[in-house]
């Protein structure tokens, strides 16, 4: 019976509803049929609602006043803090009615509860006639997490508007057929067709079209004119060998990446089969970026001083912010700032080695910690070692000399284009920092060996080194041996896993969050202490304990998950979980920049928004299942 | 002189001369429907949450302007189970009282026939235990209207909110709590204050915490809340 009482009350709730995703974005009629199929509700406080023991979960309920706890139970009872809190608008159980199973959890209410309950057979006729609910069902996780994602990128838009995003994929940039010629084809030939097309650049292919060389206006001077190179010859004798490609499906973003990691100005898109399909150039990219890439990476590869260093670091700051406003996720920018960071560092060192005589020494720059990882944010010090060689041990203390000389220059260098010396003196110019292949492995093999608290913490930084400069084969060798260390040492990795538990994801039993760890912060919750460096650790342990040789969190997640039996989507969600924080991270580095701060990583959850809030919460459950996985691994 | 059409129309309606046989049946059949067991445990019954608006607070000069009604089911309510009536009115109310309830003028003569209207709450009730919060008023006033315009005394079972809820908690002791302190005290809701249905719901919301914690405490039938009501009327007047 519809009458104007039912029309009242179902509009009253489809009002409250429509302030919480999925239902604020949910098509009107689905709304109208949810208004019209629930009924309404009470739980006193303390109150079980549902539990494992009720049997096939056979309605869908909707929080409308008041706070609900989920604890799960059963086998993973074991595990303490296995809880959370839902408040207004959350649904649960839905991955039990949608899969019409018992529920895993049992759900109390914390405070008088009144709520919505539909029908679960109701509920899959929502999940028919809404995209929107069904999407939340199936995507539970991903979809509250891309939410997240265009919300971010609609705050920082409206500054961005103009700017075409660097999200574009690579079709969509490419406005021209691509010209290319085969191997053979004569230097004349290749040269008057560029002059008759005003090309710029020519790129070469096989018999399949696939590239296998790129030629550009710059080569004409350098390679033909001065050296007086025929022009009968074939074209492959002065191109490019090796041009970089990407995928048609990859975005500008990549391209921009490529070549500020290679140094190139060209990419070439390729479809399926490797055949090209189109060059994309940095001048295209322009029109994306208000900072040109090409000119930090020109300024930076051309500077002679190290006051012509400090603007390029200036530079890479503006411009990764420019990528933050225009919602290029924090997987991308964070590598992004570590490629550029590592053409400005690798500059460096190359200035310095104009001043500092290290011929005839096989050595190597490392890496350490965040900047090991490629995972570096705006506010970011020095972490950095040397690995060299010594082959006669009379040398050793005159070759470390040298280096200990040569590294403060650089470490000192460093510090004036904005990476602060590291406070806690990991940096090159330390005597203990700068030593022997052998000599790190002996270091690295004594940590693994002797677990004590300071060998853990080391291994939290050290471990996650990488080469920047110099033989990087050094590095490669350090990493075999530490591999082939920790896998014949369990009780290593062990403590290792304990140390990792010993930071719990914040996440209150009554309150959403935890947020008052820090007595000098109180409300705010610390995202690096208790949000990424729970997925760093747990993601360090998976890498280490299945010869993961990757330093980068998020590559660590997804090899190890391939052979730890952890589902694509699974390993999906703690990877999105991760650069939502990071993301989090950055904007606040972000804002407190602009407002003139020393960029930290307090954030206050009382100042997200909804969505924000809940994400950052699923977020953490993300972390905290990476740590059920390291208990049940570890038998912690 | 507004009593005279008044007794004008309770003449009428007593000797049943208004009513067609149509009407008359529809009373036979309410008659007929059997008694609720007010023994039965709170979910196996069905509640009516009622709320009237009239066109002021005096009993015997004023009139019903609208019932709303909700429904409580195993303890839960159904928005397709409700009922929401405005009784065509000969007389249109007081500007005043117009502002309190909201139903203008042109409604309250577009309204529908009274005894019609009365049928259909009827109807919608069948032998429900009925609840209200200060139910003594709107009981008076659907009473009145009954006696008026179909010329029968209901005898429903009233349960009123207002003197079961203290026995639960120690808020208040008496039955003079404001209705709105309780909807505050549990973070309840009101969608449109002064609207019948809207105050219904607000009641209905009450009632399932009135349930949730009579269970708690033994009383776990309407039959058991009438018992506590009686017992605090009783307490309270002979004090």
């Amino acid at each position: 019976m519809s009458n104007s009482a039912t029309e009242m009350l179902v509009s009253a709730s489809i009002e409250f509803l429509q302030a919480y995703p999925p239902f604020d974005r949910m098509e009107r009629g689905a709304l109208e049929f949810l208004g019209e199929h629930v009924r309404l509700a009470y739980y006193p406080k303390d109150s079980v609602i549902l539990s494992t023991a009720t049997g096939v979960a056979r309605t869908l309920h909707i929080l409308q006043r008041g706070k609900v706890m989920a604890r799960q139970t059963g086998d993973v009872s074991m595990l303490e803090f296995s809880s959370m809190t839902l408040g207004p608008g959350e649904c649960f159980p839905i991955g039990s009615v949608m899969a019409q199973r018992p529920s895993t959890n049992a759900y109390t209410a914390l405070e008088d509860v009144f709520c919505y309950e539909l029908p679960a057979d109701d509920c899959f006729s929502l999940l028919q006639m809404s995209t929107a609910f069904n999407l939340f069902c199936t995507q539970y996780i991903a979809s509250l997490l891309s939410q997240s994602r265009q919300q971010l990128q609609s705050q920082f838009s409206q500054r961005v508007a103009e700017q075409q995003t660097m999200n574009s994929p690579l079709a969509s940039i490419i406005k021209k057929e691509p010209v290319a010629v085969t191997r053979d084809t004569t230097i004349r030939k290749v040269v008057e067709v560029m002059a008759a097309g005003r090309i710029g650049s020519m790129i070469i292919v096989d018999g399949e079209q696939q590239p296998v060389g790129i030629f550009t206006l710059s080569d004409v001077l350098k390679r033909i004119v001065l050296p007086g190179t025929s022009l009968d010859n074939p074209i492959h004798s002065v191109m490019s060998p090796g041009p970089h490609t990407l995928p048609l499906a990859a975005n500008a973003y990549d391209a921009a990446l490529a070549m500020a990691m290679h140094g190139v100005r060209h990419v070439l898109a390729v479809d399926e089969g490797g055949r090209l399909k189109g060059v994309v150039s940095e001048r295209d990219l322009f029109a994306l970026q208000r900072v040109g890439l090409r000119q930090i990476r020109q300024s930076i590869d051309t500077a002679t001083t190290i006051d012509m260093l400090l603007q390029a670091s200036h530079d890479v700051r503006q411009l990764s912010l420019n990528m933050l406003a225009q919602g290029v996720g924090a997987e991308q920018i964070t590598q992004f700032i570590s490629a550029l960071n590592d053409t400005l560092t690798r500059r460096i060192i190359q200035l310095n080695l104009d001043r500092h005589d290290l011929f005839g020494i096989d050595w190597a720059w490392l890496s350490f910690g965040s900047e090991g990882r490629d995972e570096q944010t705006f506010s970011t010090d020095q972490d950095n070692g040397i690995v060299y060689i010594c082959t006669d041990i009379m040398d050793r203390e005159h070759t470390q000399l040298r280096l200990l000389e040569f590294a403060r220059d650089v470490n000192a260098d460093l510090d004036r284009c904005g990476f602060p010396l590291c406070t806690g003196k990991i940096m090159a110019s330390n005597p203990e920092l700068c030593l022997t292949l052998e000599e790190w492995e002996e270091k690295f093999d004594y940590w693994v060996r002797t677990p004590e608290p300071k060998a853990l913490l080391n291994a939290t930084i050290f471990f996650d080194f990488r080469p920047l400069f110099g033989k990087f084969n050094l590095a490669d060798r350090m990493r075999l041996s530490l591999l082939r260390q920790t896998k014949g040492n369990p009780l290593f990795l062990r403590m290792l896993a304990g140390n990792a538990l010993s930071v719990l994801p914040p996440l209150g039993k009554i309150r959403d969050f935890v947020t008052d760890t820090d007595p000098q912060h109180p409300g705010t919750i610390d995202l690096k202490r208790y949000g990424a460096r729970l997925f760093i650790d747990a993601a360090r342990i998976f890498a280490m304990a299945h010869d993961v040789a990757a330093t980068n969190t998020v590559q660590r997640l997804k090899l190890a998950a391939a052979v730890m039996n952890i589902s694509p989507e699974e390993a999906a969600a703690a990877v999105d979980a991760f650069n939502f924080i990071q993301l989090m991270r950055l904007r606040h580095q972000h804002s407190e920049q602009v407002q003139g701060r020393e960029g930290d990583n307090l954030i206050r959850p009382d100042e997200l928004n909804e969505v924000e809030r809940r994400i950052l919460k699923e977020a953490f459950r993300q972390a905290r299942k990476l740590q059920q996985r390291l208990k049940l691994d570890y038998q912690l | 002189m507004s009593w005279l059409p008044d007794l004008f129309n309770s003449a009428r309606g007593q000797r049943g001369l208004l009513l067609t046989p149509g009407q008359r049946q529809s009373i036979a059949f309410w008659r007929q429907l059997p008694a609720a067991d007010m023994t039965r445990s709170h979910t196996s019954i069905r509640y009516v949450i009622v709320d009237v608006e009239t066109s002021g607070l005096n009993m015997k000069k004023d009139c019903l302007i609208s019932i709303g009604a909700v429904a409580l089911v195993d303890g839960k309510m159904d928005f397709n189970d409700t009922f929401q009536v405005v009784l065509r009115q000969d007389q249109v109310s007081a500007h005043e009282n117009i502002l309190i309830h909201g139903i203008g003028g042109s409604a309250q003569s577009e309204g529908m026939d009274p005894v019609e209207a009365l049928l259909a709450f009827l109807r919608y009730i069948g032998k429900a235990p009925l609840v209200a919060y200060h139910a003594f008023f709107d009981q008076a006033m659907i009473d009145k209207a009954m006696r008026r315009y179909l010329g029968m005394e209901v005898g429903q079972t009233w349960i009123d909110l207002a003197w079961v809820l203290p026995d639960f908690f120690k808020y208040r002791a008496d039955g003079r709590v404001p209705l709105d302190d309780w909807l505050r005290l549990f973070n309840i809701e009101n969608i449109l204050r002064h609207n019948a249905v809207s105050d219904a719901y607000a009641t209905a919301k009450l009632l399932q915490v009135a349930i949730a914690h009579g269970v708690h405490k033994g009383a776990d039938s309407p039959a058991s809340f009438i018992k506590i009501e009686k017992a605090r009327r009783w307490m309270y007047e002979s004090r």
